[in-house]
């Protein structure tokens, strides 16, 4: 065998070797005729991907998160067992050694507790709903309620960046920058990603703009927070004194200028800064009708509640995230907080569900009229659940529940899933799931699925390495899809 | 024929590298369309190198036959021409590649094995034409090539026929490949006879000399007759065969043979009891029929891809959609590579009929438009009826008032129409009832109202009709008024209240009692305050609840000290900015205490001087400016005493009051402690109010101490 190939190196001469080496030159030089950015010197497309990989079934995101945590033994997921066994032990079979959280892991008894509101069954689909939630009961034909959803992360922070961005740890791009960066902008006189803010009455756990970062995207694809107060797009206005006609040409000399930095640096954020500049003068015309919502009939402001005209309540964001949406906004992020029911589960619970119930379900009726349930996807659920057994002592008359990531219930309706559908299965204590987890990786798989995105196609390079919204992991949930 | 040898063997050196190089590349490779349609011969010209390879084979295992000279000159044929082909095979490969459809993980196992045996086949040649014997290493490399022949072949067959296509006739778990048909049989049932039944009672088989691959057969039974009775599952022979214990000879499907599960076992009866209708199609089949209900769980469990619908149509040119976008109009396709086209229209400002005008560039690519809240009449119908492929149409909130609608008549595509919030009318909806493919129709907030709605169902059972689910069932109560003001007034400036609501009533009081609706002041101008007070408002409007009460402390401008000192220590974490909080002007939020705007004070009474002496004002009220924030323990103080005179040494007590503790937690507010003085010219102040030393029964914090919270301290002159 040596010999065989000490014979092949011995006709190996400099006049061949060159030659072979010219040959693989010649082809690798062919081959790079491939790649019509070689000499482009971008490495990336700039900013938007542009267009989904396949049919969309959804065009656009309404997500209501419930921040917090919201508990889905107080909601939609009906566990009677409980309160037959309320004050009793958490049987050690059920919670199979799975970790607590520090506020109630030294607690020396973990009595079970059934829920303080009642349940009743709504609708063709017979969902379970509880009497907290009386107008989401009504257009319980239209949701599908997963029951089975499940996350890694134990506290507040890490699981709401986790539910957000797919990464616990942040600085990953959010789903909106996503979908941003995938489909880019319907209407281009705003942004594609819009986030709007509200706080409850119940313990109230906070939020960053972290969020709805753009991670390592291009920053075209952040979320634009509006304000809680009138204004709702701070700066917008012309300074006094100044006109449109000012701004134009004050804008148009700034790109100018912008434009020979840009020659002489090639950096792309300065191209991000022109097109911001211009779609936030674009925005000046589209955003003041937008956002004025005392020109809704009566009738829109019945349905939504009183509340929906008075700045920054979470009426008033439901109310607002329907015009976004109608206006072309990819995806419209709310934020309500104070559902962190540590204790006072009995006070709290009920304020924060009459915060949501009424303006949630009149969203979901409101674009149903107007045809546009099919295309927009509406989410509504909170980080993760909350446990079946009681946090501190078990009053009498009331109980708070601790932090549960193995199981919780999130809704979603129109935008391709399916309606009136009860989607997997926790067992009779409300702690484990038995049927069709969902992974968070798995949620965001499907909703980047109905948005006619492969969520293992749709990624980035940084770092030397693609990511992705599911990053390693995610697998599309067939099973809601209409 | 040794100059065509080097030329074959450099060509296909030349092919390796570039197949290599392509793989490492892949990702920023775009195929020209000519090379797309050399990729697609792949699966044509991958048959060479497979009989080459063992033709070669043959001619080395019989090369004793040959004269020694002519069979180094048939192999080395052979074996250029097998690595000839096998590397054009790959690079065709790589093109097919390219053009997606095909599974992640298979494809890019068959793409790094190809690659691997168009290189083997490479060195093969290499290590044959360098030795005139065969010798070992020529050997193992030609068994290493057939091994990889083998499994690139093998993965290159689950890319085209799927997953154990070979062995699939053989094995009686795998899925039914079959094309699934139109009828509930043909969906649901046969597939479970095809997977469970038919190893055994097929036409070969026949045992029981029940046959179920025809439907004929299926129907007449076995040699006991009928095997089931339609309508009647319980009665029927295959169901009680299936319900057997499992020990039962006759027990089916037989022990040791796969079984039926629970749901198959329940969709046969539900079948069965339905009549055993071999030609009903799903469609046929009642809402909530169990029958519907089962095939809807199995049809769902096969794997949900979405179907995308085919055009026939040709895609419009890249340039002539770029053309058509603006900032105020947007054309682009659907998804990528689809020729259809979908336009949104924004901004009514900037919309000219002309700009639905040029969409006739794309008339036939068009299948979506929404010109919702557009000033479209009904002239621009004509233009719309144009877009013959329209699907869906977004009308909502345009200016039509149905007068036109008879011109939509050509759109023989349209499914969903959107009429809501314009000026419709029943009468005219006739021309959009008729179109042949219509399915959805809003026409929500029109003239037509859910009566009409209900009856033109009837009339039309293929058309969903949308109006609002909405029923107005209870009154409400209005939200609360607001302050349009912000921070503290000044000098002369007006206080303005703001209702979002239109037609909304606002009643207030200024002297800190609680407004009504009948004879409290109704709020119709700004209100110039005569000094810091107390504002409580509330809205009214007919039709519903007047609001809780908006309460709010607005506090007037005053005189500021030349200099402040603090002359005890705040807590720690309430620190704020020290003495320049009580002075800055800024006030602080109720709800968060720990900001630069508030000075918190528990362990130590709060005591501050404040220095006129430049221009000692006359004072006839001081104001402190506290929180009441119970939950945060932060309460009014408990004891308030103003001390005054020329300098920091010569100051008396002019005022001392206790002030009254909440008796309850009540809502959180910035309170002004209002000190009235009388004939005060001092040039120098100072201020001590104690915290409350002890926090009440009813409170979550009872017996500890309370924290006393302060952001600004006023002086009057003329309050």
């Amino acid at each position: 065998m040596e010999n065989e190939f000490l014979n092949n190196r011995q006709h190996i001469t400099r006049k061949h070797f060159l030659g072979k080496l010219g040959l693989g030159f010649g082809s690798v030089a062919l081959g790079s005729l491939l790649m019509p950015d070689l000499f482009s010197g971008k490495d990336e497309m700039v900013s938007t991907v542009g267009l989904p990989h396949f049919a969309p079934k959804a065009k656009r995101i309404i997500y209501l998160f419930q921040n917090g945590a919201p508990s889905q033994l107080e909601s939609f997921d009906y566990k009677p067992l409980l309160n037959k066994m309320t004050g009793e032990e958490l049987p050690e079979s059920i919670r199979q050694g799975q970790r607590l959280t520090g506020m109630t892991a030294s607690q020396k008894k973990f009595p079970l507790i059934g829920s303080h509101f009642k349940f009743q069954q709504y609708g063709q689909s017979g969902a379970w709903v509880s009497e907290l939630f009386p107008n989401i009961a009504k257009v319980v034909d239209d949701i599908c309620i997963v029951k089975s959803m499940h996350t890694e992360a134990i506290n507040h922070d890490p699981a709401l960046t986790f539910m957000q961005t797919g990464a616990q740890q942040g600085n990953r791009p959010s789903m909106g920058a996503w979908l941003s960066y995938g489909l880019g902008s319907e209407n281009k006189n705003l942004p594609a990603y819009c986030v709007l803010l509200s706080r409850g009455r119940g313990n109230g756990q906070g939020v960053y703009s972290k969020l709805w970062t753009n991670g390592f995207l291009d920053s075209i694809h952040q979320g634009v927070q509006f304000s809680s107060s009138e204004e709702r797009v701070l700066y917008l206005k012309d300074p006094n004194g100044r006109d449109r006609a000012d701004s134009r040409k004050m804008l148009d000399n700034l790109a100018q200028l912008n434009d020979l930095n840009y020659k002489e640096f090639g950096d792309l954020e300065i191209q991000t800064r022109i097109q911001q500049y211009e779609m936030a003068y674009r925005m000046q015309t589209a955003v003041p009708e937008l956002t004025d919502l005392s020109l809704e009939p009566d009738n829109i402001v019945k349905m939504y509640g009183a509340d929906c005209l008075a700045p920054g309540t979470y009426a008033a964001n439901c109310l607002l995230a329907r015009k976004l949406s109608e206006a072309g906004v990819r995806f419209v992020q709310l934020y309500h907080q104070g559902w962190d029911q540590h204790g006072n589960m009995v006070g709290e619970m009920p304020l924060q569900a009459q915060d949501v119930d009424r303006s949630t379900a009149a969203l979901i009726m409101d674009l149903k009229q107007r045809g546009l349930l099919d295309e927009t996807l509406v989410i509504w659920g909170g980080e993760f659940g909350r446990t079946n057994y009681c946090q501190g002592d078990l009053s009498k008359d009331n109980y708070g529940r601790d932090h549960h990531p193995r199981c919780y219930t999130i809704w979603m309706a129109g935008g391709g899933v399916k309606p009136g559908m009860v989607y997997g299965e926790s067992d009779d204590f409300g702690y484990n799931i038995i049927k069709d987890p969902v992974h968070v990786n798995d949620f965001h798989a499907t909703v980047l699925h109905l948005m006619g995105l492969n969520h293992e196609q749709l990624n980035f390079k940084h770092l030397g390495r693609r990511y992705r919204l599911t990053d390693v992991a995610g697998k599309v949930v067939n099973g809601i899809i209409a | 024929m040794h100059r065509l040898k080097n030329i074959s063997i450099n060509i296909i050196f030349f092919v390796q590298v570039l197949l290599i190089f392509l793989l490492f590349v892949e990702d920023r490779i775009e195929l020209p369309v000519g090379l797309q349609v050399l990729g697609r011969l792949h699966p044509a010209i991958l048959h060479l190198p497979i009989g080459l390879l063992f033709f070669f084979v043959i001619v080395v295992m019989a090369q004793n036959e040959f004269k020694r000279k002519s069979f180094r000159k048939v192999a080395l044929l052979i074996l250029i021409l097998t690595s000839l082909t096998a590397s054009i095979t790959a690079l065709f490969g790589f093109f097919l590649s390219r053009q997606g459809e095909y599974g992640e993980e298979a494809l890019s196992q068959h793409k790094i094995s190809g690659t691997i045996l168009s290189l083997l086949c490479y060195v093969l040649l290499v290590v044959f034409d360098r030795n005139e014997k065969p010798q070992i290493a020529f050997y193992s490399f030609g068994f290493i090539t057939i091994i990889s022949l083998l499994f690139a072949g093998h993965t290159g067959g689950v890319l085209t026929h799927g997953e154990n296509f070979v062995l699939g006739p053989l094995d009686s778990f795998t899925e039914p490949s079959a094309s699934r048909g139109e009828t509930v049989f043909q969906q649901a049932v046969y597939p479970i006879l095809e997977k469970k039944c038919i190893s055994c009672h097929n036409e070969s088989k026949a045992k029981g000399k029940f046959v179920m691959t025809s439907l004929s057969e299926f129907q007449k039974g076995g040699k006991h007759g009928k095997e089931w009775e339609s309508g009647k599952p319980e009665e029927s022979r295959m169901v009680q065969y299936i319900h057997l214990p499992l020990e039962d000879d006759d027990h089916m499907p037989p022990e040791g043979k796969p079984q039926l599960t629970k749901s198959e076992i329940k969709l046969l009866e539900q079948w069965i009891k339905s009549g055993a209708d071999v030609e009903r199609k799903p469609a046929d089949l009642k809402e909530g029929d169990s029958l519907k209900i089962l095939l809807a769980g199995i049809v769902n469990s096969m794997a949900s891809v979405m179907v995308a619908k085919e055009y026939s149509f040709s895609p419009a040119s890249p340039d002539v959609i770029q053309k058509l976008n603006t900032p105020f109009r947007t054309v682009f396709p659907l998804y990528q590579n689809s020729p259809a086209l979908q336009a949104d229209f924004f901004i009514k400002e900037y919309f000219q009929p002309v700009s639905l005008e040029e969409l006739k560039g794309v008339q036939e690519q068009l299948v979506v438009l929404n010109l919702s809240k557009m000033p479209v009449t009904d002239k621009e119908l004509d233009v719309i009826a144009n877009f013959r492929n329209l699907e869906k149409l977004n009308l909502n909130f345009s200016k039509i008032n149905g007068a036109g609608l008879s011109s939509v008549e050509p759109l023989k595509n349209l499914t969903s129409l959107s009429l809501a919030g314009t000026q419709v009318t029943i009468e005219s909806l006739k021309p959009v009832l008729a179109l042949p493919a219509l399915r959805e129709l809003f026409v929500w907030s029109t003239s037509i109202t859910a009566d009409q709605v209900i009856s033109l169902m009837q009339q039309y059972p293929n058309i969903a009709i949308m109006t609002s689910q909405f029923v107005d069932d209870k009154t409400l109560q209005l939200g609360k008024p607001v302050l349009l003001n912000e921070g503290i007034i000044k000098k002369g400036e007006l206080v303005s209240l703001k209702h979002s609501m239109p037609g909304v009533t606002i009643r207030y009081t200024l002297d800190g009692s609680d407004p009504d609706s009948v004879t409290s002041k109704i709020y119709d101008a700004p209100i110039a305050l005569a000094g810091t007070s107390k504002l409580k408002a509330m809205g009214c409007k007919p039709g519903w609840y007047c609001s809780d009460v908006f309460e709010i402390t607005c506090f007037l401008e005053g005189k500021k000290p030349e200099r402040t000192e603090l002359l005890s220590k705040p807590e720690k974490y309430y620190s704020g900015q020290g003495a320049a909080s009580l002075t800055d002007g800024w006030k602080g939020f109720v709800e968060v205490l720990n900001t630069p705007f508030w000075l918190g004070f528990k362990e130590n009474p709060f005591a501050a001087d404040f220095d006129f002496s430049a221009d000692p004002p006359d004072l006839n009220s001081i104001v402190i400016s506290y929180a009441r924030n119970l939950p945060s323990s932060a309460f009014p103080p408990l004891e308030v005493e103003v001390w005054a005179g020329k300098n920091s040494k010569e100051i008396k007590l002019i005022k001392a009051l206790k002030v009254e503790q909440p008796k309850e937690y009540g809502s959180s507010q910035v309170e002004a402690l209002i000190i009235p003085l009388k004939d005060a010219h001092y040039s120098f102040y100072k201020i001590i109010a104690k915290p409350v030393d002890k926090l009440p029964v009813w409170h979550s914090g009872k017996g500890k101490k309370g924290l006393f919270m302060v952001d600004e301290v006023f002086f009057y002159s003329n309050f």
